[in-house]
């Protein structure tokens, strides 16, 4: 008895909520203006239509405003993504519109999937996305863009499918070829050398790694190289040290780590440099994370190593994003336009079979410059 | 006779029979990788699972007296994070006053979930998975998104590479966590204290008609696990030389695991500050063992879990044929 | 686990109106009424719209609390249950994209969910001795440990043809599909924990198992059976999260166990066995997903939102205990 009054009350509030809810939903048109969109098949594209129309109301008050552009993350607590979303808030700021930055709650696919649904509640005009799993993403932004919403990655790329343009700090080849010259060069061109990354499932680091072995195997000029290993730290300081001790350990012959990870270069670095091992260091990594470890004696471990501007990702991303707001760009391979004070960019054809926006080529760090830059990021 | 009793006394005592589970793991290791049992190589798995051994022990006590804190690793990140950020921001320099606020925030994060789970009779598990939450959201906003590195640390850092505790015999922070061991084998064994943590996990009900006051005891074993796990913020910053927001996430459960697998009783009052370092020391091998017999890196922790399981069960197995062999010997 | 008060199982529950709303579910009741007008106030987007469309990930977290909150009433816990969504996920869509016919990969996904759950079910079962949270801390990290395995390098798998998956993700109007199954879900699992001997038993376990098992209850049975549903429910879960992620990865599912249990402990269900009821564990569920989705939509940052939660959580136990000590003493007070 007391169960069934109970169930009346709680009928009686959802449908009070529901009341409030239509309240604001009220003039909802079933109208069939739902954008053109990606591959907006017909189902998304139904359930996109109700939002899409909601949307409509604050995405003009917005327009006033200059538009609202929304830049999702990968994780918080991380200061690389930090600074992108600085980047994109400035550059939003320069532009006159608002920008939403949001980190999700766990470095997760399905904690970003959240976050873009609320996004899309909320009406913004873009969404620029780093991914944490290339294609877990894909029904939220399908819906997302059924809304009205541009859609572009930038950092770590979502599918095709899912996206209009995706802004690359880097060709993949063109990073692995620097980490390969970097080997190359440390090593003295011969010898045993090995892989530290992050977890197996890393989409960035997977396609380093095999852009690296390709380079490799392409070229006579590096086989005097064997790559003995790629191991796996899971971007944990307590796994990446007990995998490279297991590396130097396993290989006595060892002359190179590479790690293409923030957090595994850190703690290989001080492996390493704790030990006085002749096993020298490269990859990519946060200067002010790494500046302690980057010098050309013996003391330090890594003589030198790689990364972008993260301030200028987060902005070209902003720019991106604007871009394709505004209708200047659609996302088509050729298409132009101008990021502020960054230049012009072009869109071209990326290795996916989609099309990107490459930022610039890898920033080498090495003891002439690390001083100044620790302090930027 | 005095054949049998060896023989009885081995198979009848936990420890011993996890003693011979830890020897076989390591000459298993050792066939395959046989540089494994080096003095470097066991100094380095002893230094790079300091924070689970230390850590273990005061899980030990909050299990022994039927209690559970999955907030240890939460609280160990908002302690290390707060002084990394001081560090970084020099607000303090000497090694020493680090050390002091950690391990001091840990004393009073402990000591807030002790008085809810005690006075405020709140389940352990549901109090201490609240402040799972709000301790790691609290190391979130400590950071602003930043971390502190090794350059931020300064001198911190050298803390865990120099040997000064033990007058240049051995690392500190393996110093650390044997001068731990032995103060919680002191406290346990011999003190009042000790006793009383054990009666409050055999019966509470008759430890408080006893005289013992059950809910000092408790708030007390609580703040001694916020305390270490404050002391292993400040020394898993130091050992790493890195202090980021989601430090040591899930790391929780394997210190419980270690303890579990080392004997202790979840439903409190039973068992060793010994049980707890074998469970840690298996749990410790096993990572160090992984990668260096050349298991594939997917499958490395599926492995880890069936060992785990695998040695519980051997653990209860062990234990019925104890019952079985007492009852045995009552009917004789 | 003696020694402390169960729900009392009496013939005539009290029907006053006053009583009920004092009670926890009531006091709850009024709290989810409170959160959504808050919510309204403070973001102009939350809609019922808006919130049914954000709604299907915390849908997929409900499913779980139905039999978890069995499995807490008898005192027992699992929390291996967000491996268990990420292994049927996996293997459901590797026999999709394996060219199964759709059924067949929802009868697939159900089958290996209701296997991880009988695996904890014998475990448990068989090893009585040991609590359930250290086997299902076990098989927590060998069920993904398995998944990661099937998911080879690179950790995660898309499906190749995602059609049956759009399907039911499909929705009536703005109501999702999954929300209708949340909803019978919730009837039938209140209906048994209320009205049926099954519902009763686990009260009585949870009270005091041992008690139960003299006085005839098939303890052993009955908790073979919860953790069994519950892997089927964590098949059905892996299903619809696989409908709104096109695949799995292996963080899929990760912490779904923690939402769980806090949304059945913010329900007023005890994790020591034996009280609460299903219907504040619904409520509750509602509430937090509400509170999220409108502290969302304000775009505040996710660490404080957890924050939060995590003082709800603790308030949410801590508050009644405070009162019931609070009058206790009046009582003794007024007695002397």
């Amino acid at each position: 008895m007391k169960k069934k009054v109970l169930s009346a009350i709680l009928s009686v509030a959802m449908a009070a909520t529901l009341l409030v809810g239509c309240g604001s939903a009220a003039e909802e048109a079933p109208a069939a203006a739902t954008e053109e969109a990606a591959p907006a098949e017909e189902a998304p594209a139904e359930e996109a239509e109700a939002p899409a129309e909601e949307e409509a109301a604050p995405a003009e008050e917005a327009a006033a405003g200059g538009g609202t552009y929304a830049f999702v993350s990968k994780s918080a607590g991380n200061p690389f993504n930090e600074r992108q979303a600085t980047g994109f808030e400035e550059a939003v700021a320069d532009l006159g519109g608002t920008a939403i930055i949001q980190h999700p709650e766990a470095p997760t696919a399905d904690a970003q999937i959240t976050v873009i649904q609320s996004l899309i509640s909320q009406g913004v005009d873009s969404i620029c996305v780093a991914a944490n799993d290339e294609n877990a993403l894909q029904a939220a932004l399908e819906e997302a863009a059924a809304a009205g919403i541009k859609v572009c990655s930038v950092d770590s790329t979502v599918n095709v499918a899912s996206r209009l343009t995706h802004v690359n700090q880097a060709g993949v080849t063109e990073i692995g070829q620097c980490l390969m010259d970097a080997v190359y060069d440390i090593t003295g061109g011969e010898g045993q050398w090995a892989i530290l990354s992050a977890t197996s499932q890393a989409a960035n680091q997977n396609a380093w790694i095999e852009s690296m072995k390709e380079i490799q195997a392409a070229d006579s000029k590096y086989a005097n190289l064997e790559l003995v290993e790629v191991a796996y730290g899971d971007d944990e300081p307590q796994k990446s040290t007990d995998q490279t001790q297991a590396l130097l350990q396993n290989y006595p012959d060892l002359k190179v780590i590479c790690a293409p990870t923030t957090v595994g270069i850190a703690a290989a670095a001080k492996v390493l440099q704790d030990q006085g091992s002749s096993v020298k260091l490269t990859g990519l990594g946060l200067p002010s994370e790494m500046a302690e470890y980057i010098g050309d004696d013996d003391a330090h471990s890594c003589p030198y190593m790689f990364l972008w501007n993260p301030i200028d990702l987060g902005r070209l991303g902003a720019y991106t994003s604007a871009a394709l707001v505004s209708g200047e760009i659609t996302g088509a391979e050729g298409d132009k336009f101008t990021a502020g004070d960054m230049g012009d960019y072009e869109i071209v054809k990326a290795g996916d079979g989609g099309t990107e926006i490459i930022l610039g080529a890898p920033f080498k760090f090495d003891p002439s410059n690390i001083e100044e830059w620790k302090e930027v990021y | 006779m005095e054949k049998k009793s060896l023989l009885k006394r081995i198979t009848g005592s936990r420890e011993a029979s996890l003693v011979i589970v830890l020897i076989v793991l390591c000459i298993a290791v050792t066939i395959k990788s046989p540089n494994f049992m080096s003095a470097q190589n066991i100094l380095e798995i002893l230094k790079n699972n300091s924070v689970i051994m230390i850590m273990a022990l005061g899980m030990l006590c909050v299990l022994l007296i039927g209690g559970i804190d999955i907030s240890i690793t939460s609280t160990l990140a908002f302690a290390g994070m707060t002084i990394g950020m001081m560090y970084k921001y020099d607000k303090i320099e000497s090694t020493f006053l680090g050390f002091l606020i950690a391990t001091a925030m840990g004393a009073v994060c402990g000591l807030l979930i002790g008085v809810i789970i005690a006075y405020g009779k709140v389940m352990p598990i549901i109090a201490t998975m609240g402040f799972m939450y709000i301790y790691r959201g609290f190391a979130y906003l400590v950071a602003q998104d930043q971390w502190a590195g090794a350059d931020a640390l300064g001198s911190f850092k050298d803390f865990t590479l120099s040997n000064s505790l033990s007058f240049g015999l051995i690392n500190n922070t393996i110093t650390v966590t044997i001068i731990c061991y032995i103060i919680f084998f002191i406290v346990l064994k011999w003190t009042k204290f000790g006793r009383c943590i054990y009666a409050v996990g055999s019966n509470a009900e008759a430890a408080e008609i006893s005289g013992i006051n059950v809910a000092a005891i408790k708030t007390a074993v609580y703040t001694i696990m916020g305390t270490l796990a404050g002391l292993c913020g400040a020394l898993a910053t130091s050992v790493y030389a890195s202090a980021q927001p989601n430090m040591q996430t899930s790391k929780e459960m394997d210190v419980i695991a270690a303890c579990v697998i080392g004997g202790v009783s979840m439903n409190g009052g039973r068992g060793s500050v010994l049980g707890a370092l074998l469970g840690a020391l298996v749990l410790s091998v096993i990572s160090k063992a992984l990668p260096l017999v050349g298991i594939n890196a997917i499958a490395q922790n599926t492995i880890k879990g069936v060992i785990i399981v695998a040695v519980i069960v051997l653990n209860v197995l062990t234990q019925r044929m104890m019952d079985r062999a007492n009852l045995e010997n009552r009917e004789m | 686990m003696a020694g402390k008060s169960g729900r009392t199982i009496s013939a005539t529950p009290d029907k006053s109106l006053k009583k009920m709303l004092l009670s926890w579910e009531g006091m709850l009741l009024v709290l989810f009424i409170a959160i959504n007008i808050l919510c309204k106030c403070i973001s102009p987007v939350y809609t019922l719209t808006n919130v049914l469309r954000e709604m299907p990930k915390y849908l997929t977290e409900i499913f779980l609390l139905f039999p978890m909150a069995y499995i807490l009433l008898m005192g027992e816990i699992d929390i291996s249950v967000g491996s268990t969504v990420c292994l049927a996920a996996t293997v459901a869509c590797l026999s999709s994209n394996a060219g199964v016919p759709f059924i067949g990969v929802l009868a697939i996904g159900l089958i290996t969910g209701t296997v991880c759950g009988m695996i904890n079910g014998f475990l448990a079962t068989k090893f009585r001795e040991l609590p359930t949270m250290i086997i299902t801390l076990g098989t927590q990290i060998v069920f993904r440990g398995i998944a990661e395995i099937a998911l080879g390098d690179g950790g995660s798998i898309s499906l190749t043809n995602a059609d049956g998956f759009r399907m039911i993700a499909g929705k009536v109007g703005p109501v999702p599909y999954m929300f209708f199954i949340v909803i019978i879900c919730a009837v039938i699992f209140t209906v048994i924990a209320e009205k049926r001997v099954f519902g009763r038993n686990l009260y009585a376990i949870g009270s005091n198992s041992r008690t139960a098992f003299y006085s005839g209850v098939k303890v052993n049975q009955m908790l073979f059976i919860s953790y069994t549903v519950l892997g089927l429910l964590a098949g059905v879960s892996a299903l619809f999260l696989t409908s709104a992620t096109y695949g799995a990865n292996t963080t899929t599912g990760k912490g779904f166990e923690m939402d769980a249990i806090a949304m059945a402990v913010f329900g007023g269900i005890s994790t020591a066995g034996g009280k609460g009821k299903l219907a504040g564990g619904i409520i509750s569920a509602f509430t937090i997903t509400c509170l999220r989705v409108g502290l969302g939509q304000i775009n505040m940052n996710p660490q404080v939102i957890l924050i939060i939660l995590g003082a709800l959580l603790i308030c949410a136990v801590l508050l009644p205990n405070i009162s019931q000590s609070i009058s206790d003493k009046k009582k003794k007070a007024s007695r002397a």
